[in-house]
């Protein structure tokens, strides 16, 4: 249930950061805030596989407006939990950085470049652009884990004053 | 604040169809759209999108005059950068790429949507996860207009405040969050419910004489676009 709701946080971060960002770059604005949700997701259901429950459900929906989308967001989430299943669950601090580093620099990377190869015509034009050059590809997707990274120290500030108030049990 | 919300029960038209037929119309009209190149068969598989949407969804007048002025400029935008008769084929195909959201998102309740997802034998986390999203993402948005009603009163505009995001906005957001998230666990456990048990169901899903009308009707109406664009 947790999960759900996490994922609804990071609906909304979509909407609040749609107007400000610009075209091609949404996930690196996107990734500070909704990695405060992700992080918050982790701490709370601490076991192995809760990034898959936060962004598969994320995936089908956004599945139904490209099957492109479902299938980055599969592989982002594929090679998190893989890495994370040799690293360790996510009730420790540390654990919960590298999780999100991981997902937002594996996003960026997954969908820079399933978008160059798997879409046709000149939609695909800017991913191409992004992909041939490798020194970009690379800076964008070292952001984008930057951002994941901030995203984990904002949410690990949320998750102090949630526990303040007594509203989350985890280690810190 | 909802943008959108269902018409009466007595003016349904799309709330009787078969949610998963309604996905998958969905997903047929969004890839059609996207192999079309001529601005009269885009225009055709737009009217029908636009008038179901008119008379099946309440949509606000002020959602209605911020979607024009956004299409209005994405109209000038891409004449700027290429031409007319292009920008007026991107400005279709974005229409029909946008239209079915609302048309399915208005015209299908939260039950008849886990009812479909239960009969397309998804795991159970995701259905629970898609309704909870489903039922609960217009009450989560009308909880951050409401906070950001909050800091209007006390002087904080958020929208000029990048600052204010975390403190202002997130931190209360996600109280509000964690809050929802422990009435619904609650609630949830209290009345024992259980993702794996076999549920009873007093409307299960049948395929009915709506759902024919529907198929053939939007067979008829992908099948004139494509003679459109194809054979003429």
């Amino acid at each position: 249930m947790f999960a759900a709701f996490m994922t609804i946080g990071m609906i909304i971060a979509v909407f609040i950061i749609g107007p400000f960002a610009p075209p091609g770059l949404q996930l690196l604005f996107w990734s500070p805030l909704a990695g405060i949700f992700l992080t918050l997701g982790m701490a709370r259901l601490q076991r192995r596989g809760s990034v898959a429950l936060m962004i598969l459900p994320l995936a089908v929906l956004l599945g139904l407006i490209s099957p492109i989308i479902l299938l980055y967001l599969a592989v982002t989430v594929l090679v998190t939990e893989l890495v994370m299943f040799f690293l360790g669950n996510y009730r420790y601090k540390i654990n919960r950085l590298w999780g999100n580093i991981l997902f937002f620099a594996s996003a960026n990377l997954g969908g820079l470049l399933l978008g160059a190869y798997l879409i046709k015509g000149p939609r695909a034009d800017p991913f191409v652009k992004f992909v041939t050059q490798p020194g970009l590809l690379i800076l964008l997707t070292v952001l984008a884990g930057i951002g994941g990274a901030v995203g984990w120290w904002l949410g690990e500030l949320v998750i102090k004053q949630l526990q303040r108030a007594g509203k989350i049990d985890v280690d810190v | 604040m909802l943008m959108f919300s269902p018409v009466k029960p007595e003016n349904r038209i799309l709330t009787q169809i078969n949610p998963l037929l309604k996905i998958v119309t969905c997903i047929t009209i969004l890839s059609v759209a996207l192999l079309l190149h001529k601005i009269e068969a885009l225009i055709i598989l737009v009217v029908p999108l636009l008038v179901l949407l008119l008379i099946s969804v309440r949509i606000k007048v002020q959602v209605f005059g911020y979607a024009a002025i956004a299409l209005l400029l994405f109209i000038i935008i891409s004449t700027w950068l290429r031409d007319f008769q292009t920008s007026v084929i991107s400005t279709l195909r974005l229409l029909c790429v946008i239209l079915p959201t609302p048309l399915l998102a208005g015209t299908t309740s939260p039950s008849d949507l886990v009812r479909a997802l239960q009969a397309s034998h998804l795991p159970n986390f995701i259905v629970l996860s898609l309704m909870l999203i489903w039922r609960f993402l217009p009450i989560i948005q009308q909880e951050a207009q409401r906070i950001i009603e909050a800091n209007w009163l006390r002087g904080v505009e958020i929208a000029r405040q990048p600052k204010q995001w975390f403190s202002g906005l997130f931190i209360p957001l996600i109280f509000r969050i964690v809050a929802y998230a422990d009435d619904v666990t609650v609630g949830l456990e209290t009345r024992g419910y259980d993702p794996q048990a076999p549920r009873s169901n007093s409307q299960p899903l049948r395929w009915r004489l709506g759902d024919t009308i529907f198929v053939v009707s939007a067979a008829v109406l992908v099948a004139v676009v494509g003679s459109l664009e194809w054979i003429i």
